[in-house]
């Protein structure tokens, strides 16, 4: 068949230590960023910037908070917090004159700041406790931002990002800002792909796995801890702002509310703690629950089979949520990445059903 | 190796009057030991007689209460674990302590963690700035594998070779480091006699290939009496026999200590 290890050898260490050492697996990947850079050509606006463009940035999203959670085993509940910190950051920073590509860069590093003074906090404590601390920082974030007018320019106000050039290119129209939400998701994919294979992604695995252990041989546990929340935070800073230049193009304090914490850990959940491709499937997958359950639960309404109220209808998606993140953890803990590499695996020694682990 | 003999009086490691209560119990009672450049020391005893407080003392997880620790004339008395590591001290578990998530390389790899820049900048940039620390950290790891013969589990999880093959890997580990002194706390802990003497025969290859000072934590007597120089042997917290491995064993204080648990535990 076309998937197949035999015949690959690799004679250097540079080849071995390939992100993707199957010839069949490079292809796919690929094949995979040509649709992904070829999509205007062939995408109708419409799912260009209401399906693809915040399916890439959730997904950066999604990526950022797997470091944290599935890499370096730190739960953060309050990840929409760390997003509209960078979202508000480089906003304020644009309007003030600051290029927009250095305003990210502000924006990552004041997430960053930010996540780690809470992070330091949640750090002396642990599991259940650590999950409190980072619901207080969404909390104390989204009363800040709400409560302070220099933030937010005032309690029900709409800030509206200004026009901004990324590389001497216009961030104008659907195209820009799609290549714009692209390049970013691949940049944190390319991150979180090297930082699993290089020694700053084993340091927090081994802290992760036995922090005494990491200790034994010198790592440092707490300041890795702090690091992967600073490197993670700095990410969701990031994406929070590529969030509301090329998708929203105006931020509020709802957009990034608790329930959004709540989505973005669902995705890492559904997706698979620490992997790449289930960032993407589980971002891919939380998105579309809400649209395909609301033209369900709509169809069934206008046919007269049940009578929800609109506000019921709101909070199902969240209800849904919920029961998915308890039933992957109960039945499939390593996610949708797990069923993929299952099907990858089947191929792989097909027509034989053994696969090595 | 006549230097060798000359530095044969360097003191690696100095344990002086060293106290550990754990509430009420007193793990350590005033231990000292020194261990010299070059020798494999034994620290031997019954079980809860204090080894491993000892190692955990020295390595900085529970640091005296009394006492100094010396390494190598400095004191490491209340240095975190991760600070006592980069003196050069390297140790294992007497439960295998690997990372299970990882594959075994990945383990070996981590050895190397103190000579290693991680940062997330590095990986950003890989092809420009990780990669060539990543091969040349690699090939140092494949040494060691090569020496402790693990080039056929080298790409398995750790979690599904056997427990004689894990303990080598944290032997593997610990020996990336480059340590200047390795303690092993009880290698041979749950072997059967074939892998006993593989692990006897890794350690001392590793000694004199690396030239180390090993601290052995063992209940085997034939072991101890097969390849420690000295010894130290402990009974509830205390130091009853020191000295030449033969002698230290066959005190009386020692042949009564281990008869006296042996019917305890009858
Ligand atoms: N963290 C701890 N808290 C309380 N008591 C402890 C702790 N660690 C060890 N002890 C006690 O200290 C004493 C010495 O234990 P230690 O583990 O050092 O013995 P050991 O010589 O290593 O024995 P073994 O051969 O079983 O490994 C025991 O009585 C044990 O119960
Ligand atoms: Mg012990």
């Amino acid at each position: 068949m076309f998937y197949r290890q035999s015949g690959v050898h690799h004679t250097r260490y540079q080849t071995a230590r390939r992100l993707w050492p199957l010839p069949t697996d490079q292809r796919i990947v690929w094949l995979l960023l040509a649709l992904a850079v070829a999509a205007p050509f062939y995408m109708s606006d419409l799912y260009l910037t209401s399906y693809m463009l915040p399916w890439l940035i959730w997904s950066a999203a999604a990526l950022s908070l797997t470091l944290l959670m599935g890499i370096a085993g730190q739960l953060h509940f309050g990840f929409a917090a760390v997003m509209a910190i960078g979202a508000y950051t480089s906003i304020h920073l644009t309007r003030a004159g600051v290029p927009f590509e250095l305003a990210l860069i502000g924006a990552g590093l004041m997430s960053a700041v930010i996540g780690c003074i809470f992070g330091a906090a949640a750090l002396r404590v642990k599991g259940l406790y650590l999950v409190m601390a980072t619901l207080a920082m969404q909390y104390l974030v989204d009363w800040t931002i709400i409560n302070v007018p220099a933030i937010s320019g005032g309690a029900q106000a709409t800030l509206s990002t200004p026009s901004v050039s990324l590389l001497f290119v216009p961030l104008r129209g659907d195209t820009a800002l799609y290549y714009g939400a692209l390049l970013w998701a691949v940049i944190v994919t390319l991150l979180v792909l090297n930082i699993k294979r290089t020694s700053f992604g084993r340091a927090l695995v081994a802290v992760r796995d036995k922090d005494f252990a990491a200790a034994v041989i010198g790592v440092n546990p707490f300041k890795y801890k702090l690091l992967a929340f600073f490197t993670s935070s700095f990410l969701g800073g990031v994406s929070g702002a590529v969030l509301a230049f090329c998708y929203y193009q105006a931020v509020t304090p709802e957009q990034f509310g608790f329930n959004v914490s709540i989505q973005l850990v669902a995705m890492v959940l559904v997706g698979g703690l620490g992997s790449v491709i289930g960032a993407f499937l589980g971002a891919g997958f939380v998105l579309l629950v809400p649209i395909i359950l609301t033209n369900v639960v709509a169809y069934a309404a206008v046919a007269g089979w049940l009578t929800v109220s609109s506000n019921l209808l709101a909070h199902i998606p969240l209800m849904v949520y919920g029961g998915l993140i308890i039933g992957f953890i109960l039945f499939e803990p390593l996610g949708l990445a797990k069923i993929y590499d299952n099907i990858r695996k089947y191929f792989l020694v097909w027509p034989f059903r053994h696969t090595q682990s | 190796m006549s230097d060798q003999h000359a530095a044969a009086g360097e003191q690696v490691l100095v344990c002086d009057n060293v106290s550990r209560w754990f509430g009420g119990l007193q793990a350590l009672k005033s231990i000292s030991i020194s261990v010299r450049r070059g020798e494999i020391f034994g620290l031997v005893g019954p079980n809860g007689s204090g080894k491993t407080t000892l190692v955990n003392a020295v390595t900085g997880f529970y640091p005296p209460q009394e006492g100094d620790i010396r390494f190598l004339g400095t004191s490491i008395n209340r240095m975190k674990p991760h600070r006592v590591a980069m003196q050069g001290i390297a140790r294992t578990f007497q439960n295998v302590a690997l990372f299970r998530g990882m594959s075994v390389l990945e383990n070996i790899l981590l050895g190397r963690h103190i000579f290693m820049r991680p940062s997330a900048l590095a990986s950003l940039f890989y092809w420009w700035w990780a990669q060539k620390e990543e091969i040349a950290h690699r090939e140092k790891a494949e040494e060691i594998i090569d020496l402790l013969q693990l080039e056929s589990v080298r790409d398995e999880p750790v979690d599904v070779i056997p427990l004689g093959m894990q303990k080598r890997v944290e032997l593997a580990r610990a020996l990336c480091a480059e340590p200047k002194f390795l303690i092993l706390d009880e290698p041979m802990a749950g072997m059967n006699q074939e892998e006993k003497e593989y692990m006897v025969r890794f350690i001392l290859d590793a000694q004199e290939a690396l030239g180390l000072t090993v601290l052995l934590l063992e209940h085997h007597m034939d072991v101890v009496t097969a390849i420690c120089d000295r010894v130290v042997v402990l009974n509830n917290g205390e130091k009853i026999a020191e000295g030449p491995a033969r002698e230290a064993i066959n005190d009386p204080a020692v042949v009564a200590a281990y008869i006296g648990k042996r019917h305890d535990a009858a």
